[in-house]
């Protein structure tokens, strides 16, 4: 196709939206307040995961191994954890070091409390930080079937919660984002065979003179992604805006009890670039396939 | 040229509206097709146009066998040929000059070819003082002149006119009748219309085939020359 012809056609589509400026307007509109419903769907499961993943920091798994376990023992039980999958960073803690934080931290560093007890009386263990606490329950059992493992700690109560969350909040979004997307389709498709409507003259003419149907449908494939592109523009601003007035507010409100949480709330400029992805990859194919759904019927002669 | 071997046409109700039907039209020939309403005439339009396929026999126009013509290749047959229509089909928001241009434009030529062209056709339909002008401003023998401009300007070797005079005052009529056998005699442009004006056909005269009732009952020249007011 020659350029000239591609000019010519994609300044048809936008003469469509001009002609038809009324539908413009109002699926515009429609479609923004599909995408704002589905943006923040978006961005509250972005900050679930987020919080999830900093849980999942926090959370350690602690194995305590049998009162007197050996050296070799220990070493052959470090390079198993070593290989399991889903640890970061493990520690060992050896029994003295375990007596040295109790003194530390219970007894005010007077260790004569302690005399007369066995050297041995705190086991060694290992301090395991998880990578994905969804695997934190599995991992346990796993470590808890090895040799000399007297037993393995997690607090796994508030992970799960807040994995469950977020699984929630993956089926409900999706259900929302799939019934709005079938919505903006038959937004965009109505807008369309409007201008299909307005335009059947010219199409039958192009019909008769022999343009394919390629040249016939450009023009309303423009006027669907532009109606696409121009809701996810507005969209994203409005977004954009309504979080960061969302984050002032939950920010002068704040508690010291709830400062950690907010602090983990994500800053818009981390979220713009998914959240604009998304609404532009939705707009653009929601416009495309709206417009070849309204081009059915009209091509045939 | 245009070639109809046995054809039968059937609407998907069981009506039939073509019955074994042989036409051959040649290369530069001019033929009128004549026939009271209901007698075929669209159903034989509609199979040259390839709107629709006939039921049996075989449809072969300007070299393109109309039944095995895939949907991709219909684009392609139909730039082979220029079609007139009663109702003009102009697009009234453009001028006349965008109407012309616009069989070029959605058929993917260059502007050049288009600046070219365009002033031509206009001028030998004696239509290039009306090139800014807008179709309703137009009277119907000028806009029929509009529409016969575009069916010409991609140059076919074939234009088909379906009831070209139908809309438009007698007098206006014989200019666009003599425009085609002028079309036919410069440009060897092969033209088959469609027409219920018998008055018409006598005072041109050529090849005029009558439809009745699905069948052809007449295929012959007749010789013209009957005065307008007879």
């Amino acid at each position: 196709m020659r350029a000239s012809s591609m000019r010519y056609l994609m300044g048809n589509g936008f003469r469509n939206l001009w002609h038809n400026r009324l539908m413009t307007i109002a699926s515009v509109g429609t479609l923004v307040a599909c995408l704002l419903i589905v943006g923040v769907a978006v961005l509250f499961s972005l900050n679930v995961d987020n919080m999830v993943r900093y849980v999942g920091e926090q959370n350690e798994l602690v194995v305590f191994m049998n009162v007197g376990t050996s050296d070799e023992q220990l070493a052959q039980m470090e390079s198993q954890l070593n290989r399991l999958d889903g640890l970061g960073e493990i520690t060992y803690v050896s029994s003295d070091e375990a007596i040295d934080q109790i003194v530390d931290q219970y007894l005010d560093g007077d260790a004569g409390l302690l005399e007369g007890m066995d050297d041995n009386f705190m086991p060694a263990s290992f301090r395991c930080q998880i990578v994905n606490p969804e695997s934190a329950a599995d991992l346990v059992s796993q470590i808890e079937g090895f040799d000399n493992v007297d037993n393995v700690q997690a607090p796994t109560e508030i992970t799960d919660t807040l994995v469950q969350l977020r699984h929630m909040i993956n089926i409900f979004g999706g259900a929302i984002i799939i019934a709005l997307v079938i919505v903006s389709l038959v937004i965009i498709t109505n807008t369309i065979r409007a201008s299909v409507f307005t335009r059947r003259r010219e199409i039958n003419i192009m019909k008769y003179v022999g343009a394919t149907n390629t040249f016939i449908r450009i023009p309303f494939v423009v006027e669907g992604i532009v109606l696409g592109l121009l809701s996810a523009g507005i969209a994203f601003l409005m977004v954009w805006g309504g979080y960061n007035v969302f984050l002032d507010l939950i920010r002068a409100e704040s508690t010291s009890l709830m400062a950690s949480v907010i602090n983990q709330v994500m800053p818009f400029s981390e979220l713009a670039a998914p959240v604009l992805g998304c609404f532009l990859i939705s707009g653009i194919t929601v416009g495309c396939i709206g417009s070849v759904f309204s081009m059915r019927g009209y091509l045939k002669v | 040229m245009i070639d109809l071997i046995d054809v039968s046409f059937q609407y998907g109700n069981g009506t039939e509206a073509l019955h074994n039907v042989n036409l051959r039209v040649n290369q530069g020939e001019f033929a009128f097709v004549v026939g009271s309403s209901g007698a075929g005439k669209s159903s034989l339009l509609k199979l040259l146009l390839r709107e629709t396929v006939a039921t049996s026999g075989q449809v072969i126009v300007n070299g393109f066998n109309l039944n095995k013509l895939k949907n991709r290749q219909i684009p392609k047959f139909r730039r082979s040929l220029g079609v007139v229509f009663q109702d003009f089909r102009l697009i009234p928001d453009m001028t006349v000059y965008e109407n012309v241009a616009f069989a070029m434009r959605v058929t993917d030529q260059s502007n050049k070819a288009i600046r070219q062209n365009v002033p031509e056709v206009l001028e030998m339909m004696n239509l290039a003082s009306k090139a800014k002008q807008h179709p309703y401003e137009l009277s119907g023998g000028e806009q029929q002149r509009v529409s016969l401009a575009r069916a010409l300007i991609n140059h076919p070797p074939l234009i088909i006119a379906d009831e070209p005079t139908g809309n438009i005052d007698p007098e206006f009529s014989y200019e666009i009748v003599e425009m085609l056998e002028q079309i036919n005699k410069q440009a060897g442009t092969t033209i088959l219309m469609v027409t219920h004006e018998h008055e018409m056909v006598k005072f041109f005269g050529g090849r005029t085939i009558n439809i009745e009732e699905g069948r052809v009952v007449f295929d012959d020249y007749i010789i013209g020359g009957s005065n307008e007011s007879e």
